[in-house]
């Protein structure tokens, strides 16, 4: 049946780029990274091969098990508050009667476009214990007696971490979301109000529904987006006995601190193993729903 | 059909997904990897440099390139060209922390590299016994470092005790109070009585009791428990011997004086060079910031308002903090050019300007001799600031760094630090300390 399809090949040549470029720079370092994980290598002497060894490790490696879980506390404790706010704001300005609602949506968006070690510095410095902005107006208000060392307690500093992040991208997410609200027709709500339907059960029993294919995307990319965060938790630090370091953090720090590349890549491994896992159990949740 | 199609399409886009991921991970590893390419178009084409014996009046002439994180060089390689004019000097400078990948990664291809580079303390030992130095010893360096600072020549000599980097200067730490402010609290602003006054963490901890107490607590006498780190760092033993971890007994004194300073109030809690800690260093808020020569820049200096303003004395041992060593890379074609520029900062001429133009101390003996007396620095009005510094510096034990040094110290400020917030016991730092350790340096056996 095919046959008779022109099956010119210069299709190749303009597709070409995108496949040059991600060999060069995204192929090429992933199975440079899978040969590194099988050596011994500090950067000062040639590798040497250990097999298995670097994943002997890494099973066996307390550190590593903990960031993964200060990976997904963080992870839930910022997309939490972080999905609903983005869902009710931009159910708020999606609504007719809101003025200068294009002003809210920019201002909301604003945080996005800051990087994110700037935003990281920022609120360590709010943060900081003896001359932070926070601790100041704490004890002004008489909150507080004596200042409090946000950075010394492990959950004060995973849920700084996690107001950075969800801070950043609520904007982003909200931007998302309305443009979600915006692509429901608008004869689904005038049926709805002709049937006499309140404010409520229409936002229950049209809106969301009909906002989930959104909502999955949301929630998929904040789950690679989520177990992903290095820059903002890297400025806030590792937190007292590491609690607020990131699977990508030991990552750096094996690789880029200690100079040790081939158990860094083993990491970078094992880091990849678990993202795929939470992905494939999203997706999994995704399909179920169908 | 169709469920097969969508399950192939569901793990499919879940492949991408985490490809992206790893994608991101590895070209980070691979920009460290392979971006030697666009590093330094310079490299080693000095085709013309005439071999020099020591001291020898032939003219030099050649091309140099020297890598470096830190901008003075740039005038080091002026005054070299300045007294060589058929030298080129090369000066490429990569600021921030990258410069350490991008050298190691330079090194390891051998493409375009340096024939000086330069290496700050925080990481030499992890370069001093590679196959990247030079064997300055063979070339007749010792004879270079004979008069100097001996924990400075220390500092650039490998494992079996060949010297293979060479600083031009030192970077001793003091005591620096506002005079104003210790008249206030201390009752004297003469450096030689504040010295005594805190010649042991004793009378530090008993002065730091009555300075809180006689300012309602808002006066600290000291920055942070936590810079006993800086100042017994390198006043202790060496963490790793013949591979096992060794922690020397002195840090449980020193852990606990630290749980004394917190405890009674005597330091302000702000780490060095944090925002809080040069606000407190301007403002006279704690009355003695222990930091090294060099940081003068944290001084707000506008109009030369803190001219004369300021007093250094000792602190109850020597300590230094950081220092630049510059070492000449093994394979490069411009050996005996290099060594000439190598021998130029080790010497008197160098690093008396380098003295006069930016106030950073000697490595060089002989050039503290000859300033003791005379050397005046803005700040510090008519103090002769060398006094204090040398006395301290010379008797700081010379000790060779060792790939472990650096790292495992920082484990242990993060253990210990952690430990002072706490008020934990001594055996739960050194239980976590050791944790981290293991995990970090398997090889390293720990007990």
């Amino acid at each position: 049946m095919g046959s008779k399809i022109n099956k010119s090949y210069y299709g190749y040549f303009f597709i070409a780029p995108f496949f040059i470029g991600f060999a060069v720079f995204g192929l090429a370092p992933i199975l440079y990274t899978l040969y590194l994980s099988f050596m011994k290598w500090d950067g000062f002497n040639a590798p040497v091969y250990v097999g298995f060894a670097n994943y002997t490790r890494l099973l066996h490696d307390s550190f590593f098990y903990q960031s993964i879980w200060n990976t997904l506390l963080i992870w839930v404790l910022s997309n939490t508050p972080q999905l609903i706010l983005a869902l009710l704001l931009a159910l708020i300005l999606n609504e007719k009667f809101i003025r200068g609602k294009h002003f809210f949506r920019a201002v909301y968006f604003f945080p996005q476009i800051i990087t994110p070690v700037t935003l990281g510095v920022i609120f360590s410095l709010m943060f900081d214990w003896q001359t932070g902005s926070i601790n100041k107006i704490l004890m002004y208000l008489g909150i507080v007696h004596d200042p409090v060392n946000w950075f010394n307690s492990p959950w004060w500093s995973r849920l700084i971490a996690s107001a950075v992040i969800c801070w950043q991208y609520f904007g982003f997410n909200m931007i998302v979301f309305i443009a979600g609200l915006q692509s429901i027709s608008n004869e689904v709500y005038e049926a709805a109000s002709i049937d006499g339907a309140t404010k409520k059960q229409t936002a229950l029993h049209i809106t969301l529904p009909l906002l989930r294919p959104v909502f999955l995307f949301v929630f998929i990319t904040s789950v690679i987006g989520g177990l992903q965060l290095f820059d903002a938790p890297l400025m806030l630090g590792d937190g007292p006995g590491n609690t607020s370091r990131t699977m990508v953090m030991y990552l750096y720090e094996t690789a880029f601190k200690n100079f040790d590349y081939s158990y860094g890549a083993a990491v970078a491994y094992g880091i990849f193993i678990v993202v795929m896992f939470f992905t494939a159990i999203t997706a999994r949740a995704s399909k179920l729903k169908d | 059909m169709k469920t097969t199609t969508k399950k192939w399409l569901t793990t499919a886009t879940s492949v991408v997904l985490a490809a992206g991921l790893l994608a991101g991970c590895g070209t980070s590893n691979n920009n460290n990897t392979t971006n030697t390419g666009d590093t330094n178009a310079g490299g080693n084409n000095a085709t013309t440099n005439t071999g020099t014996n020591n001291g020898g009046t032939q003219a030099l002439s050649g091309k140099l390139v020297i890598w470096t994180f830190f901008d003075q060089v740039k005038d080091m390689a002026e005054q070299f060209h300045a007294k060589n004019p058929g030298v080129t000097v090369d000066v490429k400078m990569f600021p921030g922390d990258q410069y350490q990948t991008k050298l190691l990664t330079a090194l390891q291809s051998g493409k375009d590299v340096p024939d000086i580079f330069d290496l700050e303390r925080g990481y030499i030992g992890k370069f001093i016994d590679s196959q990247f130095l030079t064997d300055l010893s063979a070339k007749g360096g010792d004879d270079l470092v004979k008069d100097y600072i001996p924990y400075v020549q220390a500092l650039g000599r490998s494992t079996d005790g060949k010297l293979k980097a060479i600083s031009d200067h030192s970077s001793p730490g003091g005591f620096w109070y506002q005079k104003d402010i210790a008249k206030k609290y201390l009752g004297t602003d003469d450096p030689d009585k504040i010295s005594d006054m805190v010649s042991s963490w004793d009378k530090i901890i008993e002065l730091g009791k009555k300075v809180a107490a006689d300012s309602g607590g808002k006066e600290h006498l000291i920055q942070n428990a936590g810079d006993l780190f800086d100042i017994e760092a390198y006043n202790t033993q060496p963490w790793v011997k013949d591979g096992k971890l060794t922690i020397d007994p002195k840090w449980q004194t020193v852990y606990e004086n630290q749980l004394k300073i917190r405890a009674n109030n005597v330091d302000a809690k702000l780490p060095f060079m944090s925002a809080g800690w040069g606000n407190a260093l301007n403002d006279g808020s704690v009355v003695l910031t222990s930091m090294p020569a060099w940081a003068g820049f944290m001084i707000d200096n506008k109009d030369n308002k803190a001219n004369g303003k300021f007093g250094v004395a000792k602190t109850p041992e020597g300590f230094y903090v950081g220092g630049t060593y510059r070492g000449i890379y093994s394979k490069s074609p411009n050996q005996d050019l290099a060594y000439e520029f190598i021998k130029y900062i080790a010497g008197t001429e160098w690093q008396q300007h380098n003295l006069e133009k930016t106030g950073n101390m000697p490595g060089n003996g002989a050039v503290y001799e000859a300033n003791l007396d005379t050397y005046k620095s803005p700040f510090f009005g008519e103090q002769n600031i060398l006094k204090p510094y040398y006395e301290s510096v010379k008797a700081m034990p010379a000790i060779q760094p060792d790939k472990y040094g650096e790292d495992i110290l920082s484990k242990w400020r993060k253990a210990a630090g952690d430990g002072i917030a706490n008020n934990s016991s001594y055996d739960d730092v050194v239980a976590a300390f050791k944790k981290e350790v293991k995990n970090t340096f398997p090889e390293v056996s720990v007990d």
